[in-house]
């Protein structure tokens, strides 16, 4: 694949925080790539951990920043959701579900386990076509700022290296284990096809 | 298509009224010229044209698009085949053309452009066989056709077996694909809707000209056994399984006639996961393997699998209410006639009828030719030997193979093992009894025993002997009716006959089929059997290789046995491997040895076993050799281990210790490793515990052990001396050790008599100079180890005073400092100190003086010890400076005696005797009476006699004493002046004294009136200095004193005019305030004297006076000066000369004497001294007044000189300790 970019997918619950993260970090490394969320809403902090707020996948991250600035700008500046917001404004304008999308990827980097269920699950559910592979990789990160920050550097290091590989295929299963041990943490990675 | 346009765009001019064929040709001369990515835009126009907007184009194109698979990027190659498989698609005629070029293809150098073929060729064999089944006349070229197809499908099976890991992924789903074609779709399959018109068999006639439909049928079986057998192949990736374990869960749903087989597999898988696998890939596969199970148990046809699936489910960690909730409700049963044509018995329930069952399921399998077998016959196999270990499976009997298993067990659970343990939820029950049998079933038939398998092997052979040609029907007959003979009359046989019976059948197909590349088997079955019948000759098949290749190839051989660690510590075999390791590398010189070491240290603690091994198997043959045997390359393990252990940055375990007390011996660099981890500060606890470790377990070199840890006690790092010391403390205790860490000390501390420290102070790495002088820091290190010694053995102090009087001054300094600690600790009870005391040698008098200091610093002096002292300055050394910390201890008498010479001391220790005298001393611990009460002290100053001491020293030690307000009192004061005042004749200093307590205490003014009254009755003027003193004071406390100086007689009273002539004036008129009656008390030869101003009357008086008085004055103010002068000298001059005589060079040191009283008191001296000096300075602020009267001389002599000599002498020592200091 070394002559073709490679189509990466971040997805996270929400497609706000994690999966935009990396879908900045990894455009400005020049990735082909794209950002989603698997849960049924997006889901966003309220003022208390049983009060979230909730949307739809058809809001638009503008129309969510409007939002929180009415109900309480102080709260969602210091806790740094209109600071992402605005960040994810910038990058495209809402948030996409991963299950409604038909676009093929080489590559899915998910952010937490049931996700990579769910994308998993998906993938599996659609019905086979060109049997054309999609590798899937879960990469775990807590769901806060800082931990976002990092795991989107550790998935843009380890698309970085997919991408350098000669033959991908071949070569992911060690390159994961080699990144296992480096980043001493684990990733479930398994392959579907389209 | 956005590029199209742009394309468009510029070819406008000539695209516009262009056909499509001109538009083709010109892009596809555009093609052949530009870049790679261009061309790809430029072909898919060219394809988009010819295929969906003019499809009658295509036949004319398709050469000079083909044209473009060789060409040199890998993507136009791909795009060719993507082009191939749209062609046919559109027109299956030209499979005949094109399916030669996508063979090609196939073959291709670039893995991409192989995966790309495999992709094409899934959909393209599909195309290929709807095709040939529709025509309805066959021609040869289509036949020829079909051929290839078949051909390339079985090379792309084969491809299963290729080295790389993708190209097999895309195998898998090929073979996936191929499976589900050849065999018929059924009214329970699940169809995707996009694949509703694909072929499957059902649809091939059975009539077919060309196209058989029951080899078809025995091709895809053929396929599915394939897959199977590679997913149980041990050295599987953790992709390729996944991919297997999804393709088996899409045939089982959309060809439910394999879901036995397929549930099976799974068991299976799942009770033998590949070893190979990393822990985060067994949780993917196991994830896997339950998203597919729910996926299969969703099938309505999964019913009579439910119980296989959801203890698999369970096992797998799915919680009961969700494998419910995934479980179809139950349907009709057998509603499947087809299905049941095709594979009959397969609906039989489960378990208890299974024997007949999995018979049905065998009976093809002879059939596909040459069958790698494993796998078919594993299945029925495990079933029969379930069924026959179940009611074996009593709990008595899985007791005892419980117990019989942990001989077996390995020491540490495996990654594999722990990472799919689940607790077995229903133990005991039926169902689990059957899992468990069905579990060791699997086992045991993958181990190639078992009642199973010896029934398959026998029904095989028979069924093989009697001719496959039979149709599968009757085929069908045969068998039920063989078959109970057969396991009536083959209970249980041994392995070794099936094997025999294997080997023979198996041996041409694996003549046929090349032994898989990528997967070095570990099924001994197979290659076992494989060689048996060549005749083998070992020469014919072996050249001598060249040592470059021997060295390669063993060091290969080694790595992989290194890197093996994972795969072999999942089979337990660890210990094996580490064994084998050890044997093999130090037989071996050479890069292995340090291939291994490294590999070690890369995890060293979970690799310590193979270190530890290796270690020992180092000192075998160095044993093993043992007369003229090197210790060097066990030296080499040893030191590189620990060197490694050394430098890992963090080892909180202990290995360390565990390699350094295990390890056989310690070699000289092994020991000087473990002094590296000493020094290093994080770790020098450890290393030292080590160390010490090593010195009480290994006696016969415990001495070299020793030297390290003493040679440490003197580290620079100040952490890692005083663990070091903290250690050798401890073990001092040890007789065996006391005598050899004694010697140490005493020898370092001797090294102290060398004029300039020896090199070996400095490490042996810094060469120094010969002529390095000694610094504070080489001496403490020469120091350190005996002076934490010193308190636990007090004779030893001994050696440091004979050591101090032979060492030169800056080492003495050095180490009157050092001392304070450990002489502290040994406390002035201590024998040995006393003795000490009492001995005193020769030029040890510093160093003695210095304990006697520390001693008394916080504590009252013993009567021992004071006794100690006094016979030491009575008899031996005179030297008064002996007696101040003891001073206290004295008598009284004694103290005033010793008075004289203590105050002509360097002033700082004068302050603190005087500190020590007056309780002002700063430790709160002091409450020792002093013999002296302050006012004693005062009035003893005033009685020195003159001729021991000069006025001047006096005069300072009595301001030292006014100095001290909170003691000196005005009560104190009065009292002394009091009794001054009694003593006869009077102190000269008297009135100095009286002067100085009213200027701190005006209030005092009645008293003094009083005392200079008596002093009157005294005759005072008889004393000169003091009539001064009190002439003085009366001019400073008129008018209160003209009472008093109108008691004066005639004569005085004129004398106190002449000194003082400003003062008749107001007497006079004093006076005459008087009521006339009281004027008449004043004799006239006082009012004469008070108005003599007018007349020069008292002129005879005058020389009277001058005579009487002046010659006083002259003298006194010339001795005065005189005494002053000689001072410094004289007395010190007299005090050297009973000191000592020759003591000439003492004199130096003697002054350092003071300099650690000084370092001790310093903050106080300065502190204290401050203040003093504040008060001095107020109290000058009278004398501004006392100055003009002071006109007259003695006075400034006292007053100022003294201040001069004391900045002098001040300044003096001051100047010497800094350049000390600074030397």
């Amino acid at each position: 694949m070394p002559s073709q970019p490679l189509r990466v997918a971040v997805v996270c619950s929400s497609n706000q925080n994690r999966s935009m993260e990396a879908h900045n970090i990894l455009s400005k490394r020049g990735f082909d790539v794209r950002s989603f969320g698997t849960g049924s809403h997006v889901k966003l902090p309220g003022p208390a951990p049983d009060k979230p707020n909730v949307y739809d996948f058809k809001t638009t991250y503008v129309q969510m920043y409007n939002d929180l600035v009415r109900k309480d700008k102080e709260l969602y500046t210091q806790n740094g959701i209109l600071h992402m917001l605005d960040r994810n404004k910038r990058i495209k304008s809402k948030p996409e579900r991963f299950q409604s999308c038909k676009d093929k990827f080489d590559l899915v980097i998910t952010c937490e386990e049931r996700v990579y269920d769910q994308v998993v699950e998906d993938l599996n559910s659609r019905e086979q076509e060109t049997l054309q592979p999609v590798h899937v990789i879960n990469v775990d990160i807590q769901d806060n700022h800082e931990e976002a920050t990092l795991g989107a550097f550790l998935i843009c290091e380890l698309c970085q290296c997919i991408q350098g590989t000669d033959d991908m295929e071949n070569e992911i299963d060690e390159l994961l284990q080699e990144f296992e041990d480096k980043s001493n943490r684990p990733f479930l990675h398994t392959v579907c096809f389209y | 298509m956005e590029v199209s346009a742009e394309e468009g765009d510029s070819e406008a001019p000539h695209a516009i009224d262009m056909t499509t064929s001109e538009k083709v040709v010109d892009l596809l001369n555009q093609a052949a010229l530009i870049s790679t990515d261009e061309k790809l835009t430029v072909l898919k126009q060219v394809q988009e044209l010819i295929i969906n907007k003019d499809p009658s184009l295509l036949d004319n194109f398709l050469d000079e698009m083909i044209a473009f698979q060789t060409d040199k990027s890998i993507e136009v190659r791909k795009f060719v085949i993507g082009f191939i498989e749209e062609a046919c698609k559109r027109d299956s005629e030209l499979l005949l053309r094109l399916i030669a070029n996508l063979n090609m293809l196939l073959k291709d150098d670039s893995v991409n452009v192989v995966k790309k073929a495999i992709l094409t060729l899934t959909q393209l064999y599909k195309v290929t066989l709807q095709w040939l089944v529709r025509s309805k006349a066959v021609s040869e070229r289509q036949e020829a056709c079909w051929d290839l197809v078949t051909q390339m499908k079985g090379d792309v099976l084969a491809l299963l077996d290729s080295e790389n890991d993708g190209v097999r992924t895309h195998a898998i789903k090929f073979t996936e694909s191929l499976i589900i074609t050849l065999s018929p779709r059924t009214s329970d399959s699940d169809v995707p809707k996009r694949q509703e018109g694909d072929i499957s068999l059902d649809k091939v006639p059975k009539d077919h000209s060309y196209i058989r439909y029951d080899v078809l049928c025995e091709e895809g079986k053929t396929a599915l056994e394939r897959l199977l057998k590679f997913m149980v192949h041990p050295a599987i990736t953790s992709i390729n399984l996944t991919t297997t374990l999804g393709s088996l869960a899409t045939i089982a749903r959309q060809r439910p006639m394999f879901m036995s087989e397929v549930v099976q597999a799974y068991e299976m898988l799942h009770a033998n996961l590949p070893p190979t696998l990393a822990k985060s890939q067994v949780s993917s596969v196991r994830k896997n393997l339950k998203l597919h199970l729910v996926a299969v148990l969703k099938h309505p046809c999964s019913l009579e699998f439910q119980g296989q699936i959801s203890t698999l489910l369970l096992d797998l960690g799915m919680p009961q209410s969700e494998i419910t909730r995934s479980t179809p409700a139950p349907r009709e049963q057998r509603k499947r006639p087809r299905h049941d044509q095709y594979k009959e018995g397969k609906k039989v329930k489960m378990e208890p009828a299974l024997i007949e069952d999995d018979e049905d399921k065998e009976e093809p399998a002879p059939l596909s030719a040459p069958k790698p077998a494993a796998v078919p016959v594993a299945q029925s196999a495990i079933d029969l030997t379930a069924e026959f270990l179940h009611p074996l499976l009593n709990p008595e009997n899985v007791a005892n193979l419980v117990l019989i298993s942990m001989v077996y067990l390995p020491d540490v659970m495996p990654a594999s093992f722990q990472a799919t343990y689940t607790p077995v939820e229903s133990a005991g029950t039926d169902a689990q009894i059957k899992h468990l049998a069905r579990l060791m079933a699997t086992q045991m038939t993958a181990a190639g025993i078992g009642p199973g398998l010896e029934q398959c092997k026998a029904r095989d052979d028979e069924v093989g002997k009697e001719g496959g040609e039979d149709d599968s029907a009757s085929k069908d007959l045969l068998i039920k009716r063989k078959n109970p003979a057969v396991m009536v009359g083959q209970a249980i046989s041994v392995v070794g006959g099936y094997q025999e019976k294997t080997s023979t059948q198996e041996t041409p197909a694996s003549v046929k089929r090349l032994p898989e590349p990528i997967l070095p088997t570990t099924q001994t079955k197979l290659t076992g059997s494989s060689g048996r019948k060549k005749v083998f000759r070992l020469s014919d098949v072996v050249q001598p290789l060249s040592d470059t290749q021997i060295e390669k190839l063993t060091s290969r051989a080694v790595k992989r046995i290194l890197h093996s660690e994972k795969a072999i510590a999942q089979s337990g075999m660890s210990h094996v491997r580490v064994k084998l390791l050890s044997r093999l590398v130090t037989q071996f010189e050479g890069m292995m040895k340090e291939d291994v070491l490294a590999f070690i240290l890369d995890d060293i603690r979970t690799r310590s076993d193979l270190a530890f091994s290796l270690l020992y198997q180092e000192y075998n043959t160095y044993l093993s050799q043992l007369p003229n045997g090197l210790l060097d390359s066990y030296d080499h393990c040893l030191f590189t281990l620990l060197s490694g252990l050394q430098e890992k940055p963090e080892q909180r375990d202990g290995l360390f210790t565990k390699l350094v007390l295990e390890a056989p011996i310690i070699t000289e660099s092994a020991l000087e490793v473990i002094r590296r981890y000493c020094e290093d500060e994080s770790r020098v606890y450890l290393g030292m515990t080590t160390l010490k470790e090593l010195i009480v377990k290994r006696p016969s070199r415990q001495f070299q052990y020793l030297h390290v840890l003493l040679d440490l006690s003197s580290h620079e790092k100040e952490k890692v001396r005083t663990t070091a010391l903290a250690f050798l403390k401890r073990m001092y205790e040890k007789d065996q050790l006391r005598d050899y860490i004694e010697k140490f000390a005493l020898n370092y501390m001797q090294l102290l008599v060398h004029p300039n420290p020896p090199s070996l102070l400095f490490g042996a790495d810094k060469d120094t100079e010969v002529a390095a002088p000694w610094t504070e820091e080489t001496v403490r290190q020469c120091l350190f180890l005996y002076l934490s010694l010193l308190p636990l053995n007090h004779r030893m102090v001994h050696e440091l005073a004979s050591v101090y009087t032979e060492a030169i001054a800056d080492i003495k300094r050095s180490v009157l400092r050092a001392i304070e600690q450990p002489i502290r600790g040994m406390g002035m009870n201590s024998p040995e100190l006393l003795l000490l005391v009492e001995n005193c040698p020769k030029g040890a008098e510093t160093l003695v003086t210095r304990c006697l200091h520390i001693l008394t610093d916080k504590v009252p002096p013993s009567p021992e010890l004071v006794e100690r002292v006094r016979d030491l300055y009575h008899k031996r050394v005179p030297d008064v400076r002996f007696l101040i910390p003891v001073i206290n201890g004295l008598e009284k008498n004694e103290v005033i005696q010793a008075l004289p010479k203590l105050i002509k001391l360097n002033p700082i220790v004068v302050k603190e005797v005087f500190n020590r005298l007056l309780g002002t001393q700063h430790s709160e611990g002091s409450s020792s009476v002093s013999p002296l009460t302050p006012g004693d002290l005062l009035i003893a100053l005033h009685n020195i006699d003159s001729t021991k001491c000069d006025m001047k020293s006096i005069i300072k030690a009595t301001n030292l004493c006014f100095g001290e307000k909170n003691v000196y009192t005005s009560e104190v004061l009065a009292v002394v002046m009091q009794q001054l005042m009694e003593q006869s004749p009077l102190p000269m200093l008297l009135m100095r004294t009286v002067i100085q307590s009213l200027t701190m205490y005006p209030r005092l003014g009645g008293f003094v009136m009083n005392i200079l009254s008596r002093l009157i009755v005294k005759q005072v003027w008889k004393y000169p200095k003091v009539w001064e003193g009190f002439v003085k004071c009366c001019q400073r406390t008129k008018p209160q004193s003209f009472s008093v100086l109108l008691q004066l007689p005639p004569t005085q009273l004129t004398s106190v005019f002449e000194r003082c002539p400003e003062m008749r004036e107001p007497l006079l008129q004093h006076v005459h305030s008087f009521t006339p009656h009281q004027q008449t008390h004043i004799p006239a030869s006082i009012m004469s004297v008070l108005e003599a101003n007018k007349k020069p009357e008292p002129k005879p008086v005058e020389p009277v006076i001058e005579k009487e008085i002046e010659p006083a004055p002259e003298t006194v103010e010339e001795e005065a000066p005189v005494a002053a002068l000689k001072g410094p000298d004289t007395p010190e001059q007299q005090e050297h000369a009973h000191v000592t005589e020759e003591e000439e060079e003492e004199e130096p040191m003697e002054q350092q004497e003071s300099d650690p009283a000084t370092q001790d008191e310093a903050a106080d001296t300065v502190s204290e001294e401050e203040p003093s000096r504040a008060e001095k300075t107020p109290s000058p602020q009278p004398e501004p007044t006392e100055e003009p009267m002071e006109t007259s001389q003695p006075e400034p002599s006292d007053l100022q000189e003294p201040e001069r000599d004391a900045e002098a002498e001040t300044t003096g020592p001051e100047a010497e300790s800094g350049s000390e200091d600074a030397e």
